[in-house]
């Protein structure tokens, strides 16, 4: 054995952090009117060809962001469920007006076609971190629904797979692009606050939750549902039906990750735009008390998980408190302020329900410009590692310390333990 | 404790856990390896495969010889992998080492995986071997798993393998091979190791491979290089191909050094405005300081794919150069284009924007003055002299940037001369505008009680029209003195008021609106109204935070001004989300009432037993 298995395959990572950061002022989000036909349409030169990977009701709402935008052209759709890749057909050539829509059970025929530029990851869970390593394998760049990894390891290989490849990669948290998240995150991380003390992210639930095994019913023909695929790089069990919701299938490694992975990867993202912890991520976590979860910065900044003493702002609420000030808002759409001056003349757009168009738009731009969006590779990586290893300190049931150079936990092997874990033959990433 | 017993504690803890469920920390995790071992030896595969992943936490050297077989079996080959790869002793290398040679396909491509992800030296060999017969029985996965296994692994043996597969004649090894080399290029360059890196990186170009692999490859040979990879790059940046351009605009923005950027601005000066635009994209990604004459006449050019990069660019120096070519591109026939650049000049960083700005409000008009004014809005800069000179100005564009800019900048002290315009605007358009400037104003002031009290001042004299904009800015100020002078025109004013009035209280945001919603509930000129008080007042005993006995006493309240079933059902809606004695208590008093008894005696049924009430 070359190294001890409290190492995690690091190297690359750690050696190609970006010595360039992302631009601090946001990419334009309209087609350049050089870009557009005669007839108002973009140029066939100018359109980026998408396909979709696993397209259920979270991604059938992103596909329709996709279609929306004049120069998106969609080929091609893979599902292992039958019934939604006629679904999708039906949308895509409806919308086209013609029959092109390609399907497919298995996305690596999709990822083979030199014509698709992107690809939408709308996949459960489970498969979403190895999809994506796939598809930045064959070129593509990519929307990826979160959370997009089941573990530390994955988050890590995650970002050194995209730069490694040259992918453009975002992450399905579109909030970063609504304008009263970001005009919050904008005011902590700027210091509008005062100097930064707690950051409140809202999880949704603080159980560790397993998928396991169900007693094993008649595994239906491969080409209605390929429950082998369906399984993927998770452990085999036999078919059952109540596994085949994606949602809740194998959310993250030994443990399915729980609430704090499934709003985490909003909420903890946004708190860590707040913090400037793109980068980074917390170092301390305790487990639950008092209805909260605490995780701590190197810079002492708080980051809270709580389900109560929330304002009625609507759902992924988070609130930022500096030593002069504090933010929280929410789903909504608005912002309640410790004081009305922190608008500072600003007029922050209210858009409630959370719409990803905007997200979207976000990442086509980036794939023409290959900047980086808002929610690439490095942020998603860093909000990840900050829910597993809060998950993990919940399931330990014990405080952690997280050493971010090495990204292991300090002294604690079993913690260690549950930063990786394997993938059902023959899938690796 | 007998082993039969301990079986029968393991499987307490253990069954639980075969469907996706919520689990405490405790039912997790509250085992032991013997405890396991056991379910490794006599459980249903069900029962091991949990064990497995709860050994990944718990075993050690102990567990791997009952591990080791399971590698053998198609169900539970991967379960006890995720305990393998992670238990941290040669043992677990050596089963699955092992195991190759008593397995073949999908299982035996899992074991090289997980010696890959271990890193395992001693397996190098044995994947270099499992290449081979991949290749030579033209099975592509075990191809693709034992060239990714050696490239993970690396080391010269690994290294070794891979470069003679990389000349191999099928393009499915070649391409397995270069992924492979990349991968051990990109450990090296991360070990300092930049020349033997490189080396790779050319090897795998240079290779017959498909365009992916020579993507990576080409920015591993750049960024491996430094400096001297810079020729490298502008190849990437002058190619015809866009998968290669892009790769070049990628790679620009990693490798660091000030001759990057010189690079870039070089390639603008015969770059076509398209590639033009994503060099400029490129600049502005990237934290150079970047001062080319390129960019400026970028901003102002008849490319607005050009303008858009170049002001992205721009956008981040707070050089006068820069608020110039940004203020004439503002002015520009394409909204999009003058959008973008009135954005950038107003979140550019800086104070000597600031004062480059005012300097040139003198001498602006038309549209250029309405740009300024603007910005100095938008910016919040102090300048009371110039905005108030420019209310009466014939243009309207003027004199709404003028108003608008007022609402962003004024002090407390200031708001009268705001109210001012409010009231005596002849332009039905200005009067709109400066309504929304003293909103503006009003809701960002510092004192809200003394801002509240002078828009109270304001009330007195004006039309029930203005009462109505009044009332509706006290109720986005808040605080106690808003809420009063609410009050008070609602009870005095006309019907305008009253809607104005009770549209804002229903989006107050504290819990201090109630002892007057509840009056307007009972009082108010109008069923409408009473309505719309009513359920503003239950809205804050749904969502606000106030103790169990404040809200029953509220629900309580309200059933008893609530004039119709739907209010009434939004009552019991409370009572049913906050279950406690108190909401209890007011669910059983409302059964009393003969027209509330049947619903109000189910929600006190589902408070005290936890069903659903309706």
């Amino acid at each position: 054995m070359s190294s001890a298995k409290t190492t995690l395959h690091r190297r690359r990572f750690l050696k190609t952090a970006l010595s360039v950061g992302v631009a601090a002022v946001a990419a334009p989000t309209i087609i350049p009117s050089s870009a557009l036909g005669r007839d108002g349409a973009v140029a066939p030169s100018e359109r980026i060809t998408v396909g979709g990977i696993g397209i259920g009701n979270r991604g059938t709402y992103d596909l329709g962001c996709f279609l929306e935008q004049p120069d998106v052209q969609f080929l091609a759709v893979a599902d292992v469920k039958q019934a939604r890749r006629d679904a999708v057909k039906k949308i895509a050539d409806e919308h086209h007006g013609n029959q092109d829509c390609d399907t497919y059970r298995d996305f690596r025929e999709l990822l083979g076609r030199d014509d698709i530029d992107a690809v939408l990851i709308a996949t459960g869970p489970n498969w979403h971190a190895t999809a994506a390593m796939y598809a930045a394998r064959a070129g593509k760049d990519m929307y990826c629904e979160k959370p997009c990894t089941k573990n530390i390891a994955q988050s890590l290989n995650l970002v050194d797979t995209m730069r490694r490849t040259g992918r453009v990669f975002q992450v399905g948290t579109q909030r970063r692009n609504l304008p009263h998240f970001a005009f919050a995150c904008e005011l902590a991380r700027t210091g509008k606050l005062g100097k930064l003390k707690r950051v409140y992210a809202h999880p949704a639930g603080m159980s560790a939750l397993m998928s396991g095994w169900l007693p094993a019913e008649s595994t239906p023909d491969p080409k209605v549902v390929d429950w082998n695929m369906y399984l993927g790089p998770a452990s085999w069990r036999p078919y059952n039906e109540k596994l085949l919701d994606g949602f809740n299938f194998e959310k993250g490694g030994g443990l399915v990750g729980g609430g704090v992975l499934e709003w985490g990867s909003h909420c903890v993202d946004l708190c860590q735009w707040a913090v400037d912890a793109d980068g980074q991520a917390p170092v301390e976590y305790d487990p639950p008390a008092n209805k909260q979860i605490v995780a701590r910065y190197a810079n002492g900044v708080e980051l809270i998980f709580r389900e109560e003493g929330w304002m009625p702002l609507g759902s992924c609420p988070v609130r930022f408190e500096g030593e002069t000030g504090w933010v929280e808002t929410g789903d909504s759409g608005k912002l309640v302020l410790s004081s009305p001056e922190l608008l500072a003349g600003r007029e922050v757009a209210e858009i409630g329900g959370y719409p990803a168009t905007f997200h979207v738009r976000d990442f086509l731009d980036c794939v023409k410009t290959r900047s980086q969006p808002k929610g690439n590779a490095e942020a998603a990586c860093f909000a990840h590692i900050a829910c597993h290893a809060t998950n993990i300190a919940l399931a330990l049931n014990r405080s952690l310390k997280y050493d971010l150079a090495k990204h292991e936990f300090v002294g604690d092997e079993q913690a260690n333990r549950l930063r990786s874990e394997a993938l059902r033959e023959p899938w690796q990433i | 404790m007998t082993i039969q017993m301990q079986l029968v504690r393991v499987l307490a803890v253990s069954l639980p856990l075969l469907a996706i469920s919520a689990a405490t920390a405790d039912e997790l995790f509250n085992t032991n390896e013997a405890e396991l071992i056991e379910v490794l030896k006599t459980g249903q595969p069900a029962e091991k495969a949990i064990a497995c992943k709860k050994l990944a936490v718990f075993g050690t050297k102990d567990s791997v010889s009952l591990l080791a077989p399971l590698l053998e079996d198609e169900q539970l080959a991967s379960w006890a992998r995720i305990a393998l790869e992670a238990i941290d002793d040669s043992a677990a290398d050596a089963a699955l080492r092992d195991s190759l040679a008593k397995t073949k396909g999908n299982l035996s491509i899992g074991s090289i995986n997980s010696l890959g992800v271990r890193g395992d030296d001693a397996a190098v060999p044995l994947m270099a071997e499992a290449l081979a017969t991949g290749i030579k029985s033209n099975d592509a996965e075990l191809v693709d798993a034992a060239a990714w296994a050696l490239g993970q692994t690396g080391g010269e043996q690994a290294i070794g393998a891979l470069r003679s597969a990389i000349k191999n004649e099928k393009g499915a090894v070649r391409n397995a091979a270069a992924l492979g080399l990349v991968l051990a290029a990109e450990d090296l360059l991360a070990a300092g190791k930049a020349d033997e890196a490189a080396t790779l990186y050319d090897e795998a170009r240079a290779a017959d491979v498909p365009k992916q692999r020579k993507l990576e490859a080409t920015r591993g040979a750049i960024l491996a290089r430094g400096d001297a990879g810079i020729p490298l790059l502008v190849e990437q940046l002058r190619s015809d191909d866009k998968k290669f351009l892009q790769l070049g605009l990628g790679t620009a923005r990693e490798l660091a050094g000030a001759k990057v950027a010189e690079t870039l601005v070089k390639e603008l000066e015969t770059a076509p405005a398209d590639r033009a635009a994503l060099l400029i994209y490129a600049l502005a990604d990237r934290r150079d300081a970047v001062e080319a004459p390129a960019i400026l006449a970028a901003a102002v050019s008849d490319d607005d794919s050009m303008q858009l990069a170049a002001i992205r660019l721009l956008a981040r120096a707070d050089d006068a150069s820069h608020v110039d070519a940004l203020l004439q591109t503002a002015a520009d026939d394409n909204a999009d284009v003058a959008l973008a650049a009135a954005t950038a000049l107003a979140e550019m960083p800086g104070d000597r924007v600031n004062g480059h700005l005012v300097e040139l409000v003198p001498t602006a008009k038309g549209k250029k003055l309405a740009i300024l004014l603007n910005l100095v809005g938008k910016r919040r800069i102090d300048a009371i002299d110039a905005l108030t000179s420019s209310l009466n100005d014939a243009d309207a564009g003027v004199r709404h940037a003028a108003l608008a800019a007022l609402g962003a900048t004024v002090s407390a002290e200031q708001l009268p001369l705001l109210v001012k315009q409010c009231l005596t605007a002849h332009d039905p358009s200005d009067a709109a505008v400066a309504w929304r400037a003293l909103k503006a104003a009003s809701v960002r002031m510092p004192d809200r009680d003394a801002c509240a009290a002078e828009l109270a001042k304001a009330i007195a004299n004006a039309s029930p029209a203005a009462q109505a904009q009044i009332v509706d800015i006290l109720g986005a100020v808040g605080g106690g003195n808003a809420l009063q002078a609410m009050g008070n025109a609602m009870n005095d004013g006309e019907d305008q008021v009253l809607d104005a009035g009770t549209r804002a209280l229903g989006n107050w945001m504290e819990v201090d609106a109630a002892p007057l919603l509840l009056d307007l509930a009972k009082n108010a000129k109008g069923e409408k109204y009473q309505v719309r008080a009513l359920r503003s007042y239950i809205r804050l005993a749904r969502q606000f935070k106030m103790s169990e006995a404040e809200r029953a006493e509220m629900c309580a309240a309200a059933l008893e001004a609530a004039q119709r079933d739907d209010e009434r059902e939004l009552v019991f809606a409370v009572l049913e989300r906050y279950p406690n004695a108190e909401s209890l208590r007011v669910a059983k008093a409302a059964a009393k009432q003969p027209k509330l008894r049947e619903r109000a005696a189910r929600v006190a049924e589902a408070i005290e037993h936890g069903s659903p009430g309706n």
